[in-house]
């Protein structure tokens, strides 16, 4: 669904640091939403993950660089990392490009799929509210 | 807001102080000049590709990578560094990255025209002079709890340590990049044909900031920041450390500022290697070699080639390449238009 000029696909769950989680049985797919990458600018560097890591819901895990700015991206669940995507290191504009396809940053195996509950469905007035609020703080 | 004068501090410290302050939960401004010389890269750079380790080790120059983001740099007493740490939920630390950085640059471009040099902000993250040469170097990062803007004053800068420990294909492209940062990165010595006193710049500089950031008292680092430097040290100097990011080889770029690259790309064309070595200011080309195992005959033709590219925007190249097919009767075989369009392109 549209949420203002953005685009939230209705399969996906998010959470409020502009992530997105794809739910396949007990893994999880994160990416970058479209309106996190237009908060972005251009993404000239991600780093891709080590498989293998353990992560933790809400602490950072990776990060990505635009204009300079090193950027930290927070775990969307917690778990391992059973996946990551290397095409990033040769073209980290797949994030701005293609957030919700081929930009997507790794897969995690959960710990604890209790924490997604903590996550938003695009239809939950206080994601679209939020989603609402940083469009226009930031007037994108 | 506390301000941390370290005056000519360690490399090292010089670092480490605002990758400490950040994870202590800390705030403040550091001010901050290294004793020693060295390169540094950023966060995400693969050093074995950005940097000649041999010729840092031939120099005695540390290497070094930082948390923030940007390109390698050879440092020395001839920058006098802020570095700007705020909790991520201080008011100024949040709104668009964009917003950010105009809000500590604009008074950093201030501090300049009160010192006599007429420099403006440039968005994202540059400071130019009027003639539109850098004069500053600035990046940002998340750290800890923290949010940091690390910039300096350019005072002086040593152009030729600069591309000499900087990685390069060859020759060629190291001479370019020493022509465009001469071109496109100035001083404050250059401009004003002097140098002000440490105390002039830091008093202008600590003024300017201060409208933003509030008042600003002295205060020694306490031991704690000691210790967390101690800590990270550790970390930081490892070998995982500088070498911990591994990227593909790819084409080589340098970025000289925010609108100006020195580029390498190679192209096989069925006819042979193209390799283009360019410089590209605001999207047009100032200047491109071009060279390779092909065949171009006559043999001017590839002279003129590069003679009509420079000065051209990039996008206008295959124009400037099909014209030159046309008016001159050149023979490239396995070799086309196209090929040279591609041996053209922004990596």
């Amino acid at each position: 669904m549209k949420i203002g000029k953005y685009e939230f696909p209705d399969d996906l769950l998010y959470d409020k640091e502009h992530n997105w989680a794809r739910v396949e049985g007990n893994r999880v797919t994160q990416g970058m939403t479209a309106l996190g990458q237009a908060l972005a600018g251009e993404i000239v560097y991600a780093e891709v993950p080590r498989v293998g890591r353990t992560v933790e819901q809400g602490q950072p895990f990776m990060s990505l660089e635009s204009g300079k700015w090193v950027g930290r991206i927070k775990a969307v669940v917690s778990g391992k990392i059973v996946e990551a995507n290397g095409d990033l290191e040769w073209e980290s504009t797949l994030i701005n490009d293609s957030p919700y396809e081929r930009g997507w940053f790794a897969v995690i195996e959960m710990s604890n799929p209790g924490e997604l509950e903590a996550l938003f469905k695009p239809s939950d007035p206080a994601y679209q509210a939020f989603v609402q609020e940083e469009a226009a703080k930031y007037g994108k | 807001m506390h301000v941390y004068d370290l005056g000519s501090a360690p490399w090292l410290h010089s670092q480490l102080v605002y990758h400490a302050l950040p994870r202590l939960g800390m705030e403040g401004l550091i001010l901050v000049s290294p004793a020693e010389p060295y390169v540094c890269i950023g966060y995400h750079q693969d050093v074995s590709q950005e940097v000649d380790l041999e010729a840092c080790q031939a120099l005695k120059l540390p290497v070094f990578r930082r948390e923030v983001g940007g390109g390698a740099v050879y440092l020395d007493g001839g920058q006098l560094f802020y570095q700007i740490v705020l909790r991520r939920e201080h008011p100024l630390a949040r709104g668009s990255k964009a917003d950010f950085y105009a809000r500590f640059l604009e008074p950093v471009a201030q501090t300049y025209r009160d010192l006599g040099v007429q420099a403006s902000f440039r968005p994202v993250n540059d400071i130019v002079t009027a003639e539109g040469r850098k004069i500053s170097g600035n990046g940002a990062a998340e750290i800890g709890q923290g949010v940091v803007l690390v910039g300096n004053l350019i005072v002086d800068f040593d152009y030729e340590t600069m591309v000499r420990v900087l990685k390069v294909p060859d020759e060629k492209f190291r001479d370019k990049v020493h022509k465009s940062l001469r071109e496109n990165l100035t001083t404050l010595r250059r401009e004003l044909g002097t140098v002000p006193p440490r105390e002039v710049l830091v008093g202008t500089l600590r003024r300017n900031l201060e409208q933003v950031l509030g008042p600003l008292e002295d205060a020694p680092l306490p031991p704690a920041v000691w210790e967390e430097v101690a800590r990270l040290e550790r970390t930081h100097t490892a070998p995982e450390w500088l070498y911990g990011v591994h990227r593909p080889a790819g084409e080589r770029k340098v970025r000289i500022s925010g609108d100006t690259q020195v580029i390498r790309n190679t192209y096989k064309a069925p006819g042979g290697l193209i390799r283009a070595t360019l410089e590209v200011k605001a999207g047009h080309i100032v200047s491109v070699d071009l060279s390779g195992d092909f065949f171009l005959y006559p043999q001017d033709a590839l002279r003129d080639l590069e003679e009509r590219l420079a000065g051209a925007p990039l996008e206008a190249a295959s124009e400037i390449i099909a014209a030159f097919y046309r008016e001159r009767e050149v023979e490239s075989p396995g070799v086309t238009p196209a090929d040279w369009v591609a041996a053209l392109r922004m990596a």
